[in-house]
């Protein structure tokens, strides 16, 4: 150790005792695990719910989630693009990743994430490039030069736009499709597994990990995409189908109660079962995040939504009433599985492995996983949206045969 | 007769097919050579991380030239405490059987920090037969004095009972060791 470095050692200890409670060991004063491996299970978990929605209409035949189809299926891989930022963002040295993948130990289910993440990924391009086959050979005719030769590539150089042609995308599509569900389950089952994984860690330690995470990523997927297609079909003076807004609220209400019902199961099992460390979990729940587990996670983002949903579900509600509550219940359960995210993976770490005190987070702004570099990781997206929705237009206009 | 749709269709599994081939012998390449000769790591980094500099002494590295504060530290309570830890490394300090660089020394305040960092009693870490714990400010209140006195203003650093021993025996109020 270096005496720079030596002193911040100990003014570190100095100054964190006036703040934690109790023994916390020196290496658990920081809370290694910050903003980034939050953000990371959250854009997973938009990809996720964002691909479910996409599933229904393609695969389940939900014909009423038709204009929205396509543009959850862009939606999902324009988070998908940006699904590791956040990891690498929190490595000290992000290139080094490529040794894990590399050199996968199957002790060690870190490199996993690689491979799970690169078949994901090519499952979706797959599908997108399929499903907007009949658009780009159109535009690809229209085009000149350069952009030409980019709609051959994307079309794979086949303007076959028949009745078979289309009928076999279609097949193919639907078999895509098919593989993305088990394939997004796992991709987001996995980063539940993770931290389910992490057997130190009383309150991450739970087989019921995986499937929590999963139910929230369909619900904050799910609310991602109505409040995009309200906002976005607004802002560009187009009208909303009521009929599809519907009926994702309808599939979003099945979710949350599944997802609410599991995080309380999660609750329930932790006082139930009384383990060795269930002191601890007690301490943490009421304690450092009765506020933001209680109060936010539960009380505001949870019984709040649950409310309006049963408003929306047994009174009848004109059109536009609906859209609108639809969409101020979308912002808080996405709000919601911000929340839940943030109290398992930073609550989590706030708890000493001493099993005797407990420490505290200090989120920063300008730190390389800050605040601002959420912000910015977070517009990312977006912008990726935002270029692919000149290639690939969001809202499907109205065509004859095929699978659009 | 296959369609030209089918064909296309065909050449991009084709291709896929080909890019993951070619993706795992390219991954194949990139692995050292060394690796997972014992286990799921590189053999080599073994001897690579025996090559490393060794950092830290032992308190016996510090004794030769500070025979002093060695003789005092040796026969005090805190005999059994690492130099470095409340002085830092000893690579800092020394190369080559020469004084290189100052280590810090630590001032008034500073000492009390350092030393309730093993002895405060919040720290509810160790039994007291361990190490013996004091509440603050109530130590300083049984003693009587202000509270701005630090630690070292009664307690030797490098031994901490000796003064205090040495005042009990002038006043006679050694108790007996039984
Ligand atoms: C409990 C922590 C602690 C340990 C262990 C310790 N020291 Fe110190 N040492 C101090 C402090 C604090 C000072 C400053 C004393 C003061 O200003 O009253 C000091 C002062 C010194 C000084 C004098 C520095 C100066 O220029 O004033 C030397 C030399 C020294 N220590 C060497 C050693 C050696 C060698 C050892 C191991 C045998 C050792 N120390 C172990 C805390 C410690
Ligand atoms: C090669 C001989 C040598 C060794 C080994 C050595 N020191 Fe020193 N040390 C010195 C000299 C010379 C000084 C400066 C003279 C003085 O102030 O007494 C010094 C000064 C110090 C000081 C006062 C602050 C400073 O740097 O001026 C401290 C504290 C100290 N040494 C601690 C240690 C500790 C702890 C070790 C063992 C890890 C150690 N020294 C090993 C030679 C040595
Ligand atoms: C690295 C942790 C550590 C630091 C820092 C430290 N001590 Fe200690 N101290 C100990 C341990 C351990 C013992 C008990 C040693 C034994 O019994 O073998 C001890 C013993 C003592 C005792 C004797 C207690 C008794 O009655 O048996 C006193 C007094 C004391 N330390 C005072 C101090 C002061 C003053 C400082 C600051 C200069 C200090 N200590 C810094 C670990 C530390
Ligand atoms: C005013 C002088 C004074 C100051 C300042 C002082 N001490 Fe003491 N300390 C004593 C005396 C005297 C004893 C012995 C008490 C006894 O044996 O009954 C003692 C005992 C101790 C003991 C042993 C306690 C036990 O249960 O036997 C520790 C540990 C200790 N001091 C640590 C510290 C630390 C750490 C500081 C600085 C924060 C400090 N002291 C400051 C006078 C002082």
């Amino acid at each position: 150790m270096n005496p720079a470095l030596y002193e911040a050692s100990q003014n570190l200890s100095h100054g964190a005792s006036m703040l934690i409670s109790n023994y916390v060991f020196p290496n658990d004063l920081h809370v290694h695990w910050s903003m980034m491996i939050v953000l990371y299970p959250y854009i997973t978990g938009l990809v996720d719910g964002a691909f479910i929605i996409a599933a229904l209409y393609y695969l389940f035949d939900v014909k009423s989630l038709k204009p929205i189809a396509r543009f959850s299926l862009l939606f999902a891989f324009a988070f998908l693009c940006c699904a590791t930022l956040p990891l690498l963002l929190h490595l000290g040295r992000p290139e080094r990743n490529f040794n894990m993948l590399l050199t996968p130990s199957p002790s060690s289910a870190m490199a996993g994430f690689g491979y799970i993440y690169a078949v994901s990924m090519g499952v979706l391009s797959f599908i997108v490039l399929f499903v907007y086959r009949p658009d780009l050979v159109e535009r690809g005719k229209k085009a000149k030069g350069f952009m030409k030769l980019i709609y051959r590539a994307l079309t794979f150089d086949s303007n076959d736009l028949s009745e078979k042609a289309l009928a076999l995308d279609g097949k193919i599509i639907r078999f895509l499709v098919g593989l993305g569900i088990p394939v997004a389950a796992v991709l987001h089952g996995y980063v539940g597994f993770i931290f389910g994984g992490v057997k130190a860690n009383p309150t991450w330690s739970t087989p019921l990990m995986p499937v929590i995470f999963l139910f929230s990523a369909c619900v904050s997927g799910i609310s991602a995409i109505i409040i995009a297609y309200i906002i976005i079909r607004k802002m560009g003076g187009y009208s909303v189908d009521s009929d599809c807004i519907r009926t994702c609220i309808k599939t979003l209400t099945g979710f949350f109660i599944l997802a609410f019902s599991f995080e309380m199961l999660e609750v329930f099992s932790h006082s139930y079962l009384k383990t060795g460390y269930h002191h601890m979990v007690e301490g943490l729940l009421n304690g450092p995040l009765a506020s933001s587990f209680w109060l936010w996670q539960v009380k505001i983002c949870s019984v709040v939504p649950l409310i309006l949903l049963g408003c929306m579900a047994f009174i009848t509600l004109k059109d536009s009433i609906y859209t609108f509550i639809a969409g101020i219940v979308s912002c808080i359960l996405l709000l919601q599985v911000f929340i839940m995210r943030w109290n398992v993976v930073i609550g989590g770490q706030l708890m000493s492995k001493s099993a005797r005190g407990y420490t505290v987070f200090h989120p920063e702004w300008f730190d390389k996983e800050g605040i601002v570099a959420v912000i910015i990781i977070m517009l990312i997206p977006f912008m990726i949206l935002f270029v692919l929705g000149k290639i690939f237009p969001f809202w499907a206009e109205e065509r004859k045969g095929g699978i659009q | 007769m296959i369609s030209k749709h089918s064909v296309r269709i065909i050449l991009v599994v084709l291709s896929v097919v080909v890019m993951a081939g070619g993706g795992l012998l390219v991954k194949a390449q990139l692995i050292p050579k060394s690796f997972g000769l014992y286990g799921s790591y590189r053999a080599d980094a073994i001897e690579e991380e025996a090559q490393k500099v060794v950092r830290h002494g032992t308190n016996k590295s510090c004794f030769e030239c500070h025979p002093y504060e060695a003789k005092i530290h040796l026969q005090g309570d805190h005999k059994t405490i690492s130099c470095e830890f409340c002085h830092s490394t000893y690579a800092d300090h020394v190369s080559n059987g020469k004084r290189t660089a100052a280590l810090p020394v630590k001032k008034g305040e500073e000492i009390t920090t350092l030393c309730l960092r093993c002895h405060n009693t919040e720290i509810k870490a160790r039994s007291t037969i361990v190490i013996k714990t004091v509440g603050m400010p109530d130590h300083l209140k049984q003693q009587n004095v202000k509270l701005t006195h630090t630690c070292n203003q009664c307690h030797h650093v490098h031994a901490p009972l000796k003064y205090i021993n040495e005042a009990k025996k002038i006043t006679g109020l050694m108790e007996e060791k039984p």
